[in-house]
């Protein structure tokens, strides 16, 4: 027995050292391991299948034009990262990864992705904001009820960035989704209502609600200080192809709120209601906002008083997650689009002209890509 | 794995009952389970027998968890299993777990590999797992008693009962199991990786038979067979996964009653049979039962003419009446199928086989399966044989119930999958005095059409379609060496497969053309060895399987493993009854493994029994 298990090891050997060279051959960017991601790049966070904990981090050089997937796992190996890469967000040197259906936010360094610590003992985590280096807020999914299929009242967690724990809880409204730091305030869409809660920074108490549209799930500051609230509306399915149906759904709507007075300035509403908005993202200079409807990006101006009527990007009939995560890169203002093919195989981002939406190159990601930080 | 010869069943008229479909198998590969190793590892289930005994890969989670085969790279809705004669995969997701069927409760196990759906109908796409009820045994009454206590809180007990008159046989079995399966072992879902002993992995099992044979004249015998099995799982999280208490419930009962006659018409056979599946899974957001009853009804007629050919048609039909929460609304379904199959031994060196079998499913239209294949004894010199193989083979598998009602994302358009297989083979055979060598090699294509796939759709649900075109092939050898060397015996088993499966059309969606599917192995390897020596037995099973592709990309993989299970035995003799004492150690090299991404597998196991027979 012994035998044939030494010989399988040094076969074994043999074969890694052998994966080992031809690796290095094509990933010769790899120079100095304390900055390895220090660079000109873009952290790309991939999903994973849900229940598999395969949750992937890749990174694109801008230099080399080398993508490296599995960043995470080359690093920390044999840890895993875990189930459901939600949200992927940069604060000073490190990189926090809102891993939802492992109820944790892992902490990472952000130039070497060394794993430091995680923020345990969270709920459904959906996305991270942080204040400052010290303080940051988690937005959490609670009480699923399986035989209505609804949820009860979601929470933000004040999370202490120090000591990674959770110093406090704020009860908000359903299915709390986004959240965006304006000034002192904190904005949470709760996708599962009508609502968008206000926090004050300074006490993590509740200030006010302000009432949108159904389902707000996805917000943005523009350059003028004013907050975008993009809702989805009410969904119908039809019972025989699933699909949603434009007779029984309600519309969609971009809403703008001032943060000053917390009022909703306007509301501009889809005509179509079957596709719902979301993913709203503002561009480097925050005069114009990218977003998704009807599987295609649509450019809003910001002081413009109606929504566009042509898409930016069209791909036509496209894969059902084409733009499963959308990015802006801040130097050169190309989109970046995370298209999911399936949760089964790898996924790929596609890069866009800002301009005229035609589509520049693609590289290939993990599964699921849903969001980018750019370094 | 003892390959089972085609050619051995000599047709003869004397042995009336109980052809086995493997008659009408000619050219195809069939291997059977020996009733030494179901006896040893009778308080396994047939999960642990096709993983220690035949290539096929099947797909675990974990310790408690479901298994489900996977032959020839096919996936695990492509496995027909029969039992007595009848197919028994649940129809809502139209496969088997096979880790609910106790072996204690099987009298013998086939394995078909390959496409057979002319024979065993729907599914059959990439092979078929033939259960049988135990057959009659010796006149008068015996009984067995057997315990068995194992590592990680593995607790199985099972009794076993049974008469044989000149007109009447019954029998009882019944088991029961009991395990935590609180094994250790590090946590990498974890910073700093702590060790950790799985809580969420404990299984309560239990489960009777009961098979009832009356000879109702000479020609004449009325069987009854009742099969019940409960098991409850708790279903573990993959490492980095949220605990969410995940728990499934299975019962499944079934009862058949089986009329068989002979007459100058042939033999007839009558089955008629009544299954419930039921199916309950809970963790803290799902709450979903799967209750169905099927109705199944099967008339056979066969025929045989001297030793030269054999013909067999039949009819079969099944009813469903579904009760899945899923489905929002009660579903029945009608299925007719209707086969005829036909063996002709020209000669005593070459049997042929041709099979037919249109099937007949409302709102489909299933194309027919037909299956041809040969086995000829090409050369024979001395005390060799050597036989040439060929068979191809025609399959479908009409889409579960889930594929078609689940809410939402049911399919009611989807089609039904179609598939061919081809293969060959040589088979040498050598016999010297009790030396007996059997060695086999065949090689295989297989092609599915409309294979169905889950996808995402753009409305947020997932909704099965017929994506693509898969193609596999590959390569089995085996070879099976035996001897007695005064009061040893020796045999040993070598086997290795390679399987290449490649989706290579793809009508919509991801286009992973040319990569081998996820988790099928490319290599499987297998060495065991049966030696026994007066009142000692021992056997070992060294398996080996190669890295698996985690995604459909080939990006991702998992190392291949190499595991070693042992067992030893002794017969005692307590008065006049043998009393046999086993010690059984699985993964005896303790060797840390997964054969799905993150789902630690047992470490090293022990476990001790006792079994009292009464023959």
């Amino acid at each position: 027995m012994k035998k044939i298990t030494r010989f399988r090891s040094y076969l074994l050997s043999a074969a890694f050292a052998f994966g080992a060279i031809a690796l290095s051959g094509c990933d010769d960017e790899t120079d100095s391991p304390a900055g390895e991601y220090a660079r000109n790049g873009v952290f790309i966070s991939n999903e994973g299948a849900f229940t598999k904990s395969n949750a992937s981090v890749s990174f694109y050089s801008h230099d080399s034009k080398l993508v490296e997937n599995e960043s995470f796992k080359k690093v920390n190996a044999p840890l895993v990262l875990g189930d459901v890469l939600q949200h992927m967000v940069q604060q000073g040197d490190r990189l926090y990864l809102v891993m939802n259906n492992s109820g944790k936010v892992v902490a990472t360094n952000a130039n070497t992705l060394k794993a430091e610590g995680e923020i345990a003992g969270l709920e459904a985590p959906r996305y991270f904001a942080a204040l400052n280096d010290d303080k940051a807020y988690v937005t959490e999914w609670l009480g699923y009820d399986p035989a209505t299929y609804l949820y009860g009242n979601g929470r933000v967690a004040v999370v202490d960035l120090k000591t990674l724990t959770v110093t406090k809880t704020v009860t908000v409204g359903v299915q709390p989704e986004q959240l965006v730091i304006a000034g002192s305030k904190l904005y949470v869409a709760n996708s599962g209502g009508n609502t968008v809660t206000v926090i004050n920074t300074a006490t993590d108490a509740i200030e006010t609600t302000i009432t949108v549209n159904d389902g707000p799930n996805s917000l943005a500051l523009d350059r003028n200080n004013v907050l975008w609230v993009s809702s989805q509306g009410i969904k119908a399915y039809d019972p025989v192809d699933w699909s949603v149906s434009e007779e029984n759904s309600t519309p969609g709507s971009l809403a703008k709120i001032n943060t000053g007075s917390n009022a909703v300035m306007s509301t501009l509403t889809f005509s179509r209601n079957a596709p719902a908005p979301g993913k709203l993202t503002p561009n480097p200079n925050g005069d114009k906002l990218y977003y998704v409807f009807n599987n295609k990006v649509w450019v809003q101006d910001v002081n413009s008083s109606s929504l566009p009527t042509k898409p930016l990007i069209d791909r036509g009939t496209y894969v059902p997650y084409g733009f499963n995560g959308l990015g802006i890169e801040p130097a050169s203002g190309t989109i970046y689009a995370g298209k999911a093919t399936d949760y089964a195989s790898n996924g790929w981002v596609v890069r866009y002209n800002p301009q005229s939406g035609a589509a520049v190159d693609s590289f290939r990601v993990g599964i699921a890509p849903n969001g980018f930080v750019f370094r | 794995m003892a390959q089972q010869d085609t050619t051995l069943y000599h047709l003869r008229t004397v042995e009336i009952f109980g052809k086995p479909a493997e008659v009408f198998a000619s050219g195809s590969r069939v291997s059977t389970l020996d009733s030494s190793f179901i006896s040893t590892y009778a308080s396994g289930s047939v999960a642990d027998a096709l993983l220690a005994r035949t290539p096929v890969f099947l797909k675990t989670n974990g310790p408690s968890g479901i298994a489900v085969p996977a032959f020839r790279g096919t996936s695990p809705t492509h496995t027909a299993v029969l039992w007595n004669g009848l197919n028994i995969s649940q129809p809502a997701l139209g496969q088997n777990d096979m880790a609910l069927l106790p072996l204690s409760s099987i009298g013998s196990i086939a394995v078909q590999h390959g496409a057979a759906g002319a024979t065993y109908g729907s599914g059959a796409i990439g092979g078929a797992v033939l259960l049988n009820s135990a057959s009659r045994q010796e006149p008068g009454f015996g009984a067995d008693v057997m315990q068995e206590v194992g590592s990680f809180g593995r607790y199985f007990s099972s009794a076993s009962a049974r008469y044989s008159g000149q007109k009447v046989s019954v029998a009882f079995s019944g088991y029961h199991l009991a395990a935590e399966n609180d094994f250790t072992f590090r946590d990498y879902g974890r910073i700093g990786a702590p060790t950790r002993r799985q809580d969420q992995a404990q299984v309560a099992q239990h489960g009777f038979t009961q098979d009832l044979s009356w000879q109702l004249s000479p020609n004449t015998r009325l069987a009854l067979h009742g099969w019940y099995t409960y098991a409850n799982r708790e279903v573990p999280p993959a490492l980095g996964a949220a605990n969410t208490n995940a728990e499934q419930l299975d019962r499944n009962l079934r009862l058949m009653t089986e009329l068989n006659h002979s007459s100058n018409w042939g033999e007839t056979s009558v089955k008629a049979a009544v299954f419930n599946d039921y199916l309950h899974f809970t963790d803290n957001s799902n709450h979903s039962t799967t209750d169905i009853n099927t109705y199944q009804a099967q008339v056979e007629q066969t025929y045989t003419y001297a030793r030269r050919w054999s013909l067999r048609g039949g009819l079969n039909l099944q009813h469903f009446e579904a009760d899945v929460q899923g489905y929002g609304r009660q579903v029945t379904e009608d299925r007719a199928s209707a086969f005829l199959l036909f063996r002709y031994d020209p000669s005593k060196r070459l049997d042929l086989s041709l099979n037919l079998r249109q099937a007949f499913v409302k709102g489909y239209n299933p194309t027919p399966a037909p299956t041809l294949g040969g086995n000829w004894l090409m050369l024979e010199h001395k005390e060799h044989k050597l036989y040439l193989k060929g068979n191809v083979s025609g399959s479908y598998r009409v889409p579960t119930l889930n594929e078609r009602f689940w809410q939402p994302g049911g399919n009611p358009d989807i089609k039904p999958e179609q598939g061919w297989s081809f293969e060959t083979g040589l088979r040498h055979r050598y016999t010297l005095g009790p030396v007996h060598l059997d060695s086999e090699v065949s090689v295989y294509r297989m092609l599915v059409d409309n294979w169905i796939q889950w996808m995402p759709v753009t409305s947020g649900y997932w909704s099965p379609r017929n994506l693509q075109k898969v193609r596999t092939q590959g390569i089995e050898l085996s070879s099976r060496a035996s001897t007695t060397l005064g009061s040893w015996q020796l045999a040993a088993t070598g086997a290795y497969t390679y399987t290449a499966a490649e989706q290579v059309k793809a009508y919509e969606g991801n286009q992973e053309l040319n990569r081998q599917l996820a988790h099928v192995p490319l290599h499987k390897a297998q060495l065991s060895t049966d030696l026994s020596f007066r009142a000692w037995t021992l056997l070992g099973h060294l398996t080996h399987t190669g890295f698996r592709y985690t995604d459909n990309s080939n990006v991702s993989s998992l190392p291949g493993y190499t595991l070693l299970n042992l067992a030893l035995q002794k017969k005692f003799t307590l008065g006049q009854y043998p009393l046999v004492a086993s010690l059984r150690s699985d993964n005896v090299t303790d060797r840390t493994y997964t054969v799905l991404e993150n789902m630690p597998m047992p470490p090293r196991s022990l476990a001790v029994g006792l079994r009292f027979v009464i023959p």
